[in-house]
């Protein structure tokens, strides 16, 4: 085997700017010509924009069936770095030079039709992934069978649950054949026993292949379970690059594998006001980056009202990692006035399985929506070890929601 | 490129399929569309134009309109492609010119089928066939490039500014009418002031309609050969101009969708 690096990356950087004007909007062209004859206007005056590195500075190399785990905390830049890897954006500078065919995996499904059959999304689904007629062709009945939907084949994938759905696209995906595979956090839906098929056979291909396997994850286990290399990646900067148990070693210790604080995006638009900050904590106001199974704990919002705000409400939501929605409260309506607030929504009847889970946040006056965050508050409910002095919980596998049935018995 | 042969049949299979999945009549709706507008603009046509009769003033509003609507679907279709694939491009690699060219084959499938309608027109009306015809697919052609060319800037300018999608259906709609769609380009050229002749004939459909009507009437109904020559130099300039624009920005779509 050649010790030709199969990718090597120098230089890597990716820089966004993003524009905080207030003022018309420049991705309307109406907006833009509004804003150039402001702009001339204000000739002279700094335009307020910000600069952002989302990587900065990345070199690494990656051998030939080396399967590189990517760690790092939500901004990192972990995801920029897949994404200018599978080429779909460009870097602002740097070099990547591959010597294999390519594929990437950063969504499962990516393509799929609800309308069409899964027969149909086979292949529909498969040629997007890069595959052609007669690799798909060879495979199908091995995807099919991989999938456990073979009676449903010819069923719209719209009438499918989510469970199927997922484990359909998940089956073309395995079924790549690639030398270079980039891998985001897709694994991280389905169920458990569908995770665990998927690292099975993950792990198949990259051991007994030899394929290179770009992996990123924020479950430990799984990465140090499939990777041998690990790129510990911080506010966009390589933090270090090594053997995987050293560097989730790092990672770990630095505290910031998992987060109990999220700052929340600032909406684009001007309105009544925003959120800005939330914390996931147990009942007694202490942090938890992981919610042990079946324990309570409570989300605490901050937000800021800026005008008056008649009929206010904040809506809170869990949604599964396949934004499937499990539950969504909300609070009383009430006319709010300026100033700063907090609002706490407590978790003491619902016991979730293990796993990630996002929030779903929405600001809203008068039926109108004017604030909505998704996907930047996670929750990671964990099985830490010790279940037993939670005595309702008899399996974290028995489903998605913990809370058992009122169950009687008798001898008729 | 070869590679991604597979990738546009199945795209452009996936919009043909999802279009008419549910649709009880199916292909049928195909066909509604264009026949509505040949029977409307073929009567206009006859009641103004009485220079012809009334069965060539409906057989060349219908080949003129059918090359229209040709236009028009890649057109405007080709113009929201990218932004309406934007879910595809954002998570996998693949030459992004491969959704515009399975739009440009869906559209082309629409008016194979569509061309039925010509053809039982043609037959109702006794038309002769000319040898002519056979070069009629040369302007099918020429009609896409138009419809490619002028979509495949649109479709760049929308990644950036959305209101395009406002702006395509106003001058499809307008187009028609500054095309010799109802009328042959006879009729406008004898009614517009000369200095504005060439201005008509930078359209570049007023070519491909032109020529397409000279292949189907055996040799009749073209206008002169100078704005025909025009026209089609317009085309191709457009498509130029259409092919750079789109790769100057195709890799950096991504980051503005």
């Amino acid at each position: 085997m050649s010790k030709e690096p199969i990718i090597e990356v120098r230089d890597l950087s990716k820089h966004y700017v993003l524009n905080r004007h207030a003022g018309p909007k420049s991705d309307t062209l109406y907006g833009s010509v509004l804003g150039a004859v402001k702009g001339l206007r204000q000739l002279g005056r700094a335009r307020e924009t910000e600069e952002f590195w989302a990587l900065k500075d990345v070199s690494f190399s990656v051998q030939r069936g080396d399967r590189v785990g990517v760690i790092g905390r939500n901004g990192a830049g972990k995801s920029t770095l897949l994404k200018i890897l599978s080429r779909i954006t460009p870097p602002t500078s740097g070099h990547i030079q591959y010597s294999g065919r390519m594929a990437s995996l950063l969504e499962v499904g990516t393509g799929f039709h609800g309308d069409l059959s899964g027969r149909e999304n086979i292949y529909l689904n498969g040629s997007i992934l890069g595959m052609n007629k007669q690799e798909i062709d060879k495979k199908f009945d091995e995807i099919v069978a991989f999938s456990e939907v073979e009676r449903f084949l010819d069923t719209p994938v719209k009438r499918y649950s989510s469970g199927m759905y997922v484990r359909l696209a998940f089956s073309v995906a395995a079924h790549l054949d690639p030398e270079i595979l980039i891998v985001d956090e897709v694994l991280a839906v389905g169920d458990a026993a569908f995770q665990k098929k998927c690292l099975g056979k993950m792990n198949e291909v990259s051991k007994s292949e030899g394929r290179t396997i770009l992996f990123v994850s924020h479950n430990m286990q799984a990465i140090q379970k499939l990777c041998n290399k690990g790129l510990y990646l911080n506010k966009g900067r390589m933090h270090s690059y090594g053997d995987i148990d050293d560097i989730v070693g790092h990672y770990l210790q630095s505290g910031e594998a998992s987060q109990a604080e999220f700052t929340l995006p600032l909406p684009e638009t001007e309105s009544f006001g925003y959120a800005h900050t939330v914390f996931i904590e147990d009942l007694q106001g202490r942090p938890l980056v992981e919610i042990p199974v079946g324990d309570d704990w409570r989300a605490r919002i901050l937000f800021r009202i800026l005008k008056p705000t008649p009929h206010f409400i904040v809506g809170f939501g869990i949604v599964s990692l396949f934004e499937q929605p499990i539950r969504t409260s909300w609070s009383a309506p009430e006319d709010f006035q300026p100033g700063d607030y907090e609002i706490i929504f407590e978790n003491t009847d619902l016991m979730l399985t293990t796993g990630v889970y996002t929030v779903v946040i929405g600001l809203s006056s008068e039926q109108k929506t004017f604030q909505y965050v998704d996907k930047t508050v996670s929750l990671s409910i964990s099985d830490a070890g010790d279940t037993s002095h939670n005595k309702r919980i008899v399996n974290t596998q028995s489903g998605l929601i913990l809370n058992p049935m009122p169950v009687s018995l008798r001898k008729l | 490129m070869l590679r991604y042969k597979s990738l546009l049949s199945n795209l452009a299979r996936r919009d043909f399929l999802v279009r008419y999945k549910q649709a009880f009549a199916g292909i049928v709706w195909a066909l509604v569309k264009p026949l509505v507008s040949i029977l409307v603009f073929g009567y206009i046509a006859s009641k103004i134009n009485s220079s012809e009769s009334t069965a060539r003033n409906f057989l060349y509003v219908a080949s003129a309109m059918l090359l229209w609507q040709l236009f028009a679907n890649v057109f405007n279709e080709v113009s929201n492609s990218i932004v309406g694939n934007a879910n595809l491009f954002s998570k996998v690699y693949f030459p992004k010119i491969i959704i515009p060219l399975s739009t440009l084959l869906v559209c082309l499938v629409d008016f194979l089928i569509s061309l039925l309608i010509l053809i039982a027109l043609f037959i109702v009306a006794g038309e002769p066939v000319h040898w002519q015809m056979v070069m009629a697919p040369l302007f099918i052609l020429l009609t896409l490039i138009n419809g490619f060319g002028i979509g495949l800037y649109f479709a760049t300018v929308n990644v950036k500014y959305r209101d395009v999608k406002f702006v395509v259906p106003v001058l499809v709609q307008f187009g028609m009418y500054l095309s010799p769609v109802i009328f042959p380009t006879s009729y406008y050229l004898e009614r517009l002031p000369s200095w504005l002749h060439w201005v008509f004939c930078l359209n570049p459909m007023v070519g491909a309609i032109d020529g397409f009507k000279y292949c189907l009437f055996g040799g009749e109904a073209i206008g002169n050969p100078q704005a025909f020559a025009l026209s089609v130099a317009v085309s191709f300039l457009f498509l130029f101009i259409g092919i750079r624009y789109f790769f100057k920005f195709e890799r950096s779509f991504v980051d503005y969708i």
